[in-house]
Protein backbone atom coordinates (compact mmCIF):
# COMPACT_ATOMS: atom_id res chain seq x y z
CA UNK A 1 0.00 0.00 0.00
CA UNK A 2 2.57 2.36 1.68
CA UNK A 3 5.19 1.19 -1.27
CA UNK A 4 2.86 1.36 -4.47
CA UNK A 5 2.17 5.02 -3.29
CA UNK A 6 5.86 5.79 -3.25
CA UNK A 7 6.16 3.84 -6.58
CA UNK A 8 3.45 6.10 -7.59
CA UNK A 9 5.05 9.40 -6.48
CA UNK A 10 8.27 8.28 -8.47
CA UNK A 11 6.66 7.29 -11.85
CA UNK A 12 4.94 11.04 -12.09
CA UNK A 13 6.43 13.06 -14.64
CA UNK A 14 7.28 15.85 -12.56
CA UNK A 15 9.73 13.70 -10.71
CA UNK A 16 11.02 12.35 -14.07
CA UNK A 17 11.74 16.42 -15.19
CA UNK A 18 13.24 17.38 -11.47
CA UNK A 19 15.71 14.45 -12.43
CA UNK A 20 16.32 15.64 -15.65
CA UNK A 21 16.37 19.38 -15.22
CA UNK A 22 19.99 19.85 -14.32
CA UNK A 23 19.22 22.46 -12.16
CA UNK A 24 16.31 21.82 -10.44
CA UNK A 25 17.43 19.60 -7.58
CA UNK A 26 20.39 21.50 -6.79
CA UNK A 27 18.41 24.84 -6.63
CA UNK A 28 15.16 23.31 -4.48
CA UNK A 29 17.81 21.88 -1.77
CA UNK A 30 19.23 25.35 -1.33
CA UNK A 31 15.76 27.09 -1.10
CA UNK A 32 15.22 23.94 1.91
CA UNK A 33 18.60 25.01 3.51
CA UNK A 34 17.45 28.97 4.00
CA UNK A 35 14.20 27.95 4.67
CA UNK A 36 15.53 25.51 7.04
CA UNK A 37 18.00 28.67 8.84
CA UNK A 38 15.19 30.49 8.92
CA UNK A 39 12.75 28.12 10.76
CA UNK A 40 15.93 27.65 13.05
CA UNK A 41 16.45 31.22 13.90
CA UNK A 42 12.44 31.86 14.63
CA UNK A 43 12.36 28.13 16.81
CA UNK A 44 15.26 29.33 18.86
CA UNK A 45 14.77 32.49 19.51
CA UNK A 46 11.83 31.50 21.68
CA UNK A 47 13.47 28.08 22.92
CA UNK A 48 16.37 29.91 24.20
CA UNK A 49 13.89 32.66 26.11
CA UNK A 50 11.92 29.44 27.43
CA UNK A 51 15.37 28.23 29.29
CA UNK A 52 15.89 32.11 30.57
CA UNK A 53 18.85 32.47 28.00
CA UNK A 54 18.74 35.00 24.90
CA UNK A 55 16.24 37.86 24.72
CA UNK A 56 15.27 37.84 28.49
CA UNK A 57 13.81 41.63 28.78
CA UNK A 58 11.33 40.77 26.39
CA UNK A 59 8.53 38.38 27.69
CA UNK A 60 8.02 35.25 26.51
CA UNK A 61 4.74 35.31 25.04
CA UNK A 62 5.86 38.71 23.13
CA UNK A 63 8.32 36.85 21.42
CA UNK A 64 6.23 33.93 20.47
CA UNK A 65 3.56 35.82 19.34
CA UNK A 66 5.99 38.12 17.15
CA UNK A 67 8.18 35.25 16.07
CA UNK A 68 4.95 32.49 15.24
CA UNK A 69 4.27 33.86 11.75
CA UNK A 70 7.95 33.83 10.80
CA UNK A 71 8.10 29.62 12.42
CA UNK A 72 4.59 28.86 10.41
CA UNK A 73 6.18 30.26 7.21
CA UNK A 74 9.23 29.02 7.03
CA UNK A 75 8.22 25.38 8.09
CA UNK A 76 5.53 25.78 4.91
CA UNK A 77 8.78 27.14 2.86
CA UNK A 78 10.64 23.68 4.41
CA UNK A 79 7.31 21.75 3.54
CA UNK A 80 7.33 23.37 -0.39
CA UNK A 81 10.82 22.75 -0.76
CA UNK A 82 10.89 19.29 0.66
CA UNK A 83 7.82 17.62 -0.69
CA UNK A 84 9.35 17.99 -4.82
CA UNK A 85 12.81 16.20 -3.19
CA UNK A 86 10.33 13.52 -2.01
CA UNK A 87 7.94 13.05 -5.45
CA UNK A 88 11.45 12.70 -6.89
CA UNK A 89 13.54 10.58 -5.13
CA UNK A 90 10.11 8.82 -3.55
CA UNK A 91 11.95 5.32 -3.47
CA UNK A 92 15.20 6.21 -2.14
CA UNK A 93 13.34 7.98 0.09
CA UNK A 94 11.24 4.81 1.06
CA UNK A 95 13.70 2.38 1.31
CA UNK A 96 15.72 4.75 4.43
CA UNK A 97 14.85 4.46 7.83
CA UNK A 98 16.31 8.37 8.31
CA UNK A 99 13.85 9.28 6.29
CA UNK A 100 10.81 7.79 8.20
CA UNK A 101 12.17 8.52 11.49
CA UNK A 102 12.66 12.31 10.03
CA UNK A 103 8.60 12.47 9.55
CA UNK A 104 7.34 11.15 12.42
CA UNK A 105 9.63 13.30 14.32
CA UNK A 106 8.27 16.30 12.60
CA UNK A 107 4.80 14.81 13.24
CA UNK A 108 5.53 14.99 16.70
CA UNK A 109 6.96 17.78 16.71
CA UNK A 110 4.52 19.95 15.40
CA UNK A 111 2.07 18.20 17.94
CA UNK A 112 4.57 19.13 20.69
CA UNK A 113 4.43 22.63 19.27
CA UNK A 114 0.94 23.46 18.87
CA UNK A 115 -0.29 22.26 22.04
CA UNK A 116 2.14 21.92 24.72
CA UNK A 117 4.95 24.29 23.76
CA UNK A 118 2.20 26.98 22.70
CA UNK A 119 0.51 26.83 25.71
CA UNK A 120 3.70 27.60 27.78
CA UNK A 121 5.23 29.96 26.13
CA UNK A 122 2.27 31.95 25.88
CA UNK A 123 1.41 31.31 29.69
CA UNK A 124 2.15 33.88 32.43
CA UNK A 125 5.90 34.45 33.41
CA UNK A 126 6.73 32.70 36.40
CA UNK A 127 3.59 30.33 36.97
CA UNK A 128 5.50 26.80 35.80
CA UNK A 129 7.81 26.77 37.41
CA UNK A 130 10.39 24.54 35.71
CA UNK A 131 8.33 23.33 32.71
CA UNK A 132 9.36 26.23 30.51
CA UNK A 133 12.97 24.99 30.32
CA UNK A 134 12.09 21.36 29.83
CA UNK A 135 9.47 22.49 27.09
CA UNK A 136 12.64 24.64 25.47
CA UNK A 137 15.33 21.30 26.19
CA UNK A 138 12.21 19.39 24.15
CA UNK A 139 11.80 21.89 21.36
CA UNK A 140 15.44 22.39 20.38
CA UNK A 141 16.33 18.62 20.88
CA UNK A 142 13.26 17.42 18.62
CA UNK A 143 14.12 20.00 15.52
CA UNK A 144 18.21 19.38 15.60
CA UNK A 145 16.95 15.83 15.68
CA UNK A 146 14.93 16.28 12.60
CA UNK A 147 18.12 17.82 10.48
CA UNK A 148 20.40 15.45 11.93
CA UNK A 149 18.56 12.39 10.60
CA UNK A 150 17.44 14.32 7.42
CA UNK A 151 21.41 14.85 6.58
CA UNK A 152 21.33 11.32 7.27
CA UNK A 153 18.99 10.37 4.58
CA UNK A 154 21.68 11.68 1.72
CA UNK A 155 24.93 10.69 3.61
CA UNK A 156 24.07 7.27 4.09
CA UNK A 157 20.76 6.08 2.21
CA UNK B 1 48.41 28.21 -2.78
CA UNK B 2 47.90 24.61 -4.29
CA UNK B 3 50.96 23.78 -2.89
CA UNK B 4 49.74 24.53 0.51
CA UNK B 5 46.60 22.48 -0.41
CA UNK B 6 49.17 19.61 -1.73
CA UNK B 7 50.62 19.36 1.37
CA UNK B 8 48.03 19.10 3.71
CA UNK B 9 46.31 16.55 1.29
CA UNK B 10 49.57 14.54 1.48
CA UNK B 11 49.89 14.58 5.88
CA UNK B 12 49.08 11.07 7.26
CA UNK B 13 45.98 13.06 9.53
CA UNK B 14 44.52 14.49 6.38
CA UNK B 15 44.57 11.30 4.73
CA UNK B 16 43.24 9.04 7.96
CA UNK B 17 40.22 11.29 8.17
CA UNK B 18 39.17 11.51 4.67
CA UNK B 19 39.73 7.75 4.86
CA UNK B 20 37.11 7.40 7.88
CA UNK B 21 33.93 6.16 7.12
CA UNK B 22 32.38 8.06 10.49
CA UNK B 23 34.22 11.62 10.05
CA UNK B 24 32.68 12.82 6.68
CA UNK B 25 29.07 11.97 7.70
CA UNK B 26 29.48 13.67 11.20
CA UNK B 27 31.41 16.90 10.31
CA UNK B 28 29.21 17.94 7.59
CA UNK B 29 26.33 17.01 10.03
CA UNK B 30 27.44 19.21 13.21
CA UNK B 31 28.51 21.45 10.17
CA UNK B 32 24.92 22.08 9.21
CA UNK B 33 23.48 21.73 12.85
CA UNK B 34 26.05 24.86 14.32
CA UNK B 35 25.01 26.87 11.04
CA UNK B 36 21.59 26.55 12.21
CA UNK B 37 22.51 28.12 15.65
CA UNK B 38 24.94 30.71 13.87
CA UNK B 39 22.80 31.95 10.37
CA UNK B 40 19.60 31.26 12.38
CA UNK B 41 20.28 33.80 15.56
CA UNK B 42 22.14 36.01 12.90
CA UNK B 43 19.30 36.16 10.78
CA UNK B 44 17.04 37.73 12.77
CA UNK B 45 19.80 40.23 14.46
CA UNK B 46 19.57 41.25 10.49
CA UNK B 47 16.03 41.64 10.13
CA UNK B 48 15.50 43.51 13.39
CA UNK B 49 17.80 45.85 11.64
CA UNK B 50 15.97 46.07 8.20
CA UNK B 51 12.69 46.51 10.80
CA UNK B 52 10.92 43.52 9.29
CA UNK B 53 10.89 42.27 12.82
CA UNK B 54 11.36 42.13 16.69
CA UNK B 55 10.52 45.72 16.82
CA UNK B 56 9.52 46.09 20.41
CA UNK B 57 13.00 44.39 21.44
CA UNK B 58 15.35 47.35 21.99
CA UNK B 59 18.32 46.30 19.14
CA UNK B 60 20.81 46.77 21.92
CA UNK B 61 19.61 43.82 23.34
CA UNK B 62 20.29 41.48 20.35
CA UNK B 63 24.36 41.68 20.18
CA UNK B 64 24.47 41.57 24.06
CA UNK B 65 22.25 38.81 24.77
CA UNK B 66 22.38 36.62 21.39
CA UNK B 67 25.40 36.86 19.61
CA UNK B 68 27.14 35.04 22.31
CA UNK B 69 25.12 32.24 21.06
CA UNK B 70 26.09 32.89 17.08
CA UNK B 71 29.31 32.65 17.98
CA UNK B 72 29.23 29.47 19.41
CA UNK B 73 27.36 27.87 16.56
CA UNK B 74 29.96 30.15 14.40
CA UNK B 75 32.87 28.48 16.40
CA UNK B 76 31.61 25.32 15.67
CA UNK B 77 30.80 25.69 12.33
CA UNK B 78 34.63 26.95 11.71
CA UNK B 79 36.12 24.12 13.38
CA UNK B 80 33.60 21.50 11.31
CA UNK B 81 34.10 23.33 8.06
CA UNK B 82 37.83 23.43 8.46
CA UNK B 83 38.20 20.00 9.48
CA UNK B 84 36.05 19.03 5.98
CA UNK B 85 38.05 21.45 3.73
CA UNK B 86 41.42 19.63 5.64
CA UNK B 87 40.12 16.56 5.06
CA UNK B 88 40.11 16.53 1.18
CA UNK B 89 41.72 19.82 0.05
CA UNK B 90 42.18 18.86 -3.45
CA UNK B 91 38.28 18.23 -3.75
CA UNK B 92 37.58 22.04 -2.52
CA UNK B 93 40.63 23.51 -4.31
CA UNK B 94 38.82 23.68 -7.78
CA UNK B 95 35.57 23.95 -6.80
CA UNK B 96 34.43 27.71 -7.58
CA UNK B 97 31.26 27.62 -4.81
CA UNK B 98 34.34 27.28 -2.59
CA UNK B 99 36.23 29.74 -3.44
CA UNK B 100 32.94 32.02 -3.79
CA UNK B 101 31.49 30.93 -0.35
CA UNK B 102 34.60 32.15 1.42
CA UNK B 103 34.59 35.16 -0.37
CA UNK B 104 31.20 36.24 0.34
CA UNK B 105 32.16 35.02 3.97
CA UNK B 106 34.95 37.83 4.06
CA UNK B 107 32.80 40.60 2.75
CA UNK B 108 29.85 39.57 5.17
CA UNK B 109 32.80 39.96 7.98
CA UNK B 110 33.67 43.31 6.54
CA UNK B 111 30.05 44.42 6.35
CA UNK B 112 30.14 43.34 10.01
CA UNK B 113 33.11 45.33 10.90
CA UNK B 114 32.02 48.49 9.16
CA UNK B 115 28.25 48.54 10.94
CA UNK B 116 29.94 47.42 14.15
CA UNK B 117 32.26 50.29 14.49
CA UNK B 118 30.60 52.91 12.60
CA UNK B 119 27.22 52.74 12.33
CA UNK B 120 26.11 51.20 15.63
CA UNK B 121 28.54 53.54 17.67
CA UNK B 122 25.01 55.93 17.51
CA UNK B 123 22.47 52.89 18.62
CA UNK B 124 21.40 54.89 21.65
CA UNK B 125 19.83 57.43 19.48
CA UNK B 126 17.50 54.68 17.76
CA UNK B 127 17.60 51.87 20.63
CA UNK B 128 13.87 51.81 21.16
CA UNK B 129 12.60 53.67 18.68
CA UNK B 130 10.76 52.63 15.13
CA UNK B 131 13.01 54.45 12.65
CA UNK B 132 16.13 53.18 12.68
CA UNK B 133 18.97 54.83 10.21
CA UNK B 134 19.18 53.73 6.55
CA UNK B 135 22.75 52.96 7.09
CA UNK B 136 21.40 50.23 9.54
CA UNK B 137 18.69 48.57 7.02
CA UNK B 138 21.59 48.59 4.49
CA UNK B 139 23.67 46.31 6.41
CA UNK B 140 21.01 44.35 7.40
CA UNK B 141 20.09 43.69 4.18
CA UNK B 142 23.33 42.98 2.40
CA UNK B 143 24.05 40.75 6.08
CA UNK B 144 21.04 38.62 4.71
CA UNK B 145 22.06 38.33 1.14
CA UNK B 146 25.19 37.45 1.33
CA UNK B 147 24.81 34.69 4.38
CA UNK B 148 21.82 33.41 2.00
CA UNK B 149 24.69 33.18 -0.36
CA UNK B 150 27.10 31.26 2.00
CA UNK B 151 24.22 28.84 2.99
CA UNK B 152 23.83 27.90 -1.20
CA UNK B 153 27.24 27.77 -2.79
CA UNK B 154 28.05 25.77 0.89
CA UNK B 155 25.54 23.64 -0.66
CA UNK B 156 26.62 23.86 -4.25
CA UNK B 157 30.21 22.34 -3.11
CA UNK B 158 28.75 19.06 -3.66
CA UNK B 159 27.88 19.28 -7.06
CA UNK B 160 31.29 19.92 -8.95
CA UNK B 161 29.80 19.31 -12.44
CA UNK B 162 27.78 22.32 -12.09
CA UNK B 163 30.76 25.16 -11.93
CA UNK B 164 30.16 28.06 -14.15
CA UNK B 165 31.70 27.65 -17.80
CA UNK B 166 34.53 30.65 -17.56
CA UNK B 167 35.38 29.19 -13.90
CA UNK B 168 36.17 25.38 -15.83
CA UNK B 169 37.95 27.47 -18.44
CA UNK B 170 40.73 28.64 -16.21
CA UNK B 171 41.65 25.20 -15.89
CA UNK B 172 42.70 25.64 -11.85
CA UNK B 173 42.57 21.81 -11.21
CA UNK B 174 45.24 21.33 -14.16
C1 LIG C 1 7.25 18.17 5.76
C2 LIG C 1 8.29 18.90 5.51
C3 LIG C 1 9.59 18.38 4.93
C4 LIG C 1 9.82 17.54 3.86
C5 LIG C 1 8.78 16.89 2.95
C6 LIG C 1 11.26 17.40 3.74
C7 LIG C 1 11.91 16.62 2.79
C8 LIG C 1 13.27 16.54 2.61
C9 LIG C 1 13.95 15.73 1.63
C10 LIG C 1 13.27 14.77 0.67
C11 LIG C 1 15.29 15.95 1.74
C12 LIG C 1 16.40 15.34 0.91
C13 LIG C 1 17.01 14.20 1.62
C14 LIG C 1 17.99 13.48 0.75
O1 LIG C 1 17.55 12.67 -0.06
O2 LIG C 1 19.18 13.77 0.86
C15 LIG C 1 15.46 16.91 2.81
C16 LIG C 1 16.67 17.40 3.27
C17 LIG C 1 16.85 18.07 4.45
N1 LIG C 1 15.85 18.53 5.30
FE1 LIG C 1 13.87 18.36 4.98
N2 LIG C 1 11.87 18.13 4.72
C18 LIG C 1 10.88 18.73 5.49
C19 LIG C 1 11.04 19.51 6.61
C20 LIG C 1 12.26 19.70 7.25
C21 LIG C 1 12.43 20.25 8.58
C22 LIG C 1 11.30 20.71 9.49
C23 LIG C 1 13.78 20.28 8.83
C24 LIG C 1 14.56 20.74 10.04
C25 LIG C 1 14.09 21.23 11.12
C26 LIG C 1 14.45 19.74 7.66
C27 LIG C 1 15.84 19.63 7.52
C28 LIG C 1 16.47 19.10 6.41
C29 LIG C 1 17.90 19.02 6.26
C30 LIG C 1 18.96 19.53 7.26
C31 LIG C 1 18.14 18.37 5.03
C32 LIG C 1 19.49 18.06 4.42
C33 LIG C 1 19.83 19.23 3.57
C34 LIG C 1 20.88 19.00 2.56
O3 LIG C 1 20.56 18.55 1.45
O4 LIG C 1 22.02 19.31 2.83
N3 LIG C 1 13.50 19.41 6.72
N4 LIG C 1 14.21 17.26 3.32
C1 LIG D 1 35.70 28.89 7.26
C2 LIG D 1 34.53 28.39 7.45
C3 LIG D 1 33.93 27.27 6.64
C4 LIG D 1 34.56 26.27 5.93
C5 LIG D 1 36.04 26.01 5.74
C6 LIG D 1 33.50 25.47 5.35
C7 LIG D 1 33.72 24.34 4.57
C8 LIG D 1 32.72 23.50 4.12
C9 LIG D 1 32.93 22.24 3.45
C10 LIG D 1 34.30 21.65 3.13
C11 LIG D 1 31.72 21.71 3.17
C12 LIG D 1 31.44 20.36 2.51
C13 LIG D 1 30.99 20.50 1.10
C14 LIG D 1 30.72 19.16 0.48
O1 LIG D 1 31.59 18.26 0.59
O2 LIG D 1 29.66 19.00 -0.11
C15 LIG D 1 30.72 22.65 3.63
C16 LIG D 1 29.35 22.49 3.49
C17 LIG D 1 28.41 23.47 3.82
N1 LIG D 1 28.64 24.66 4.49
FE1 LIG D 1 30.46 25.29 5.12
N2 LIG D 1 32.28 26.00 5.70
C18 LIG D 1 32.50 27.10 6.50
C19 LIG D 1 31.53 27.94 7.05
C20 LIG D 1 30.17 27.91 6.74
C21 LIG D 1 29.19 28.87 7.14
C22 LIG D 1 29.47 30.10 7.99
C23 LIG D 1 27.99 28.47 6.61
C24 LIG D 1 26.60 29.08 6.69
C25 LIG D 1 26.28 30.20 7.19
C26 LIG D 1 28.20 27.25 5.89
C27 LIG D 1 27.24 26.55 5.20
C28 LIG D 1 27.43 25.33 4.60
C29 LIG D 1 26.38 24.56 3.99
C30 LIG D 1 24.90 24.93 3.90
C31 LIG D 1 26.98 23.39 3.51
C32 LIG D 1 26.28 22.24 2.78
C33 LIG D 1 25.79 21.29 3.81
C34 LIG D 1 25.02 20.17 3.24
O3 LIG D 1 25.42 19.62 2.19
O4 LIG D 1 24.00 19.81 3.84
N3 LIG D 1 29.55 26.92 5.99
N4 LIG D 1 31.35 23.73 4.22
Amino acid sequence: MTQSFFEWMQGLSFSAWMLEETWASPIIQCMHLVALVAFAGAVLVVDMRLLGRGLIKTSTARLARELDRWMIWSFVALFVTGAPQVLSTALKQYYSPFFWWKMQIIVIGLVFTFTIRRRVAFAEEGTLGHWPKVVGVLSIGIWTSVSVWARLIGLLS
Amino acid sequence: MRSAFEWVDALPSSIALRESLNAYPTLLTTHVVSMCLFAGLIAFWDMRLVGLTLRKVPVSNIPTRLFPWALTGYGINLITGGLLLYSQPMRYYDNFYFWAKMALMAVAGFNMLWFHYATYKSVQAWDQGREIPMSARLAGVVSLALWAGVVVTGRMMAYAGLMPEWWNNLNIGA
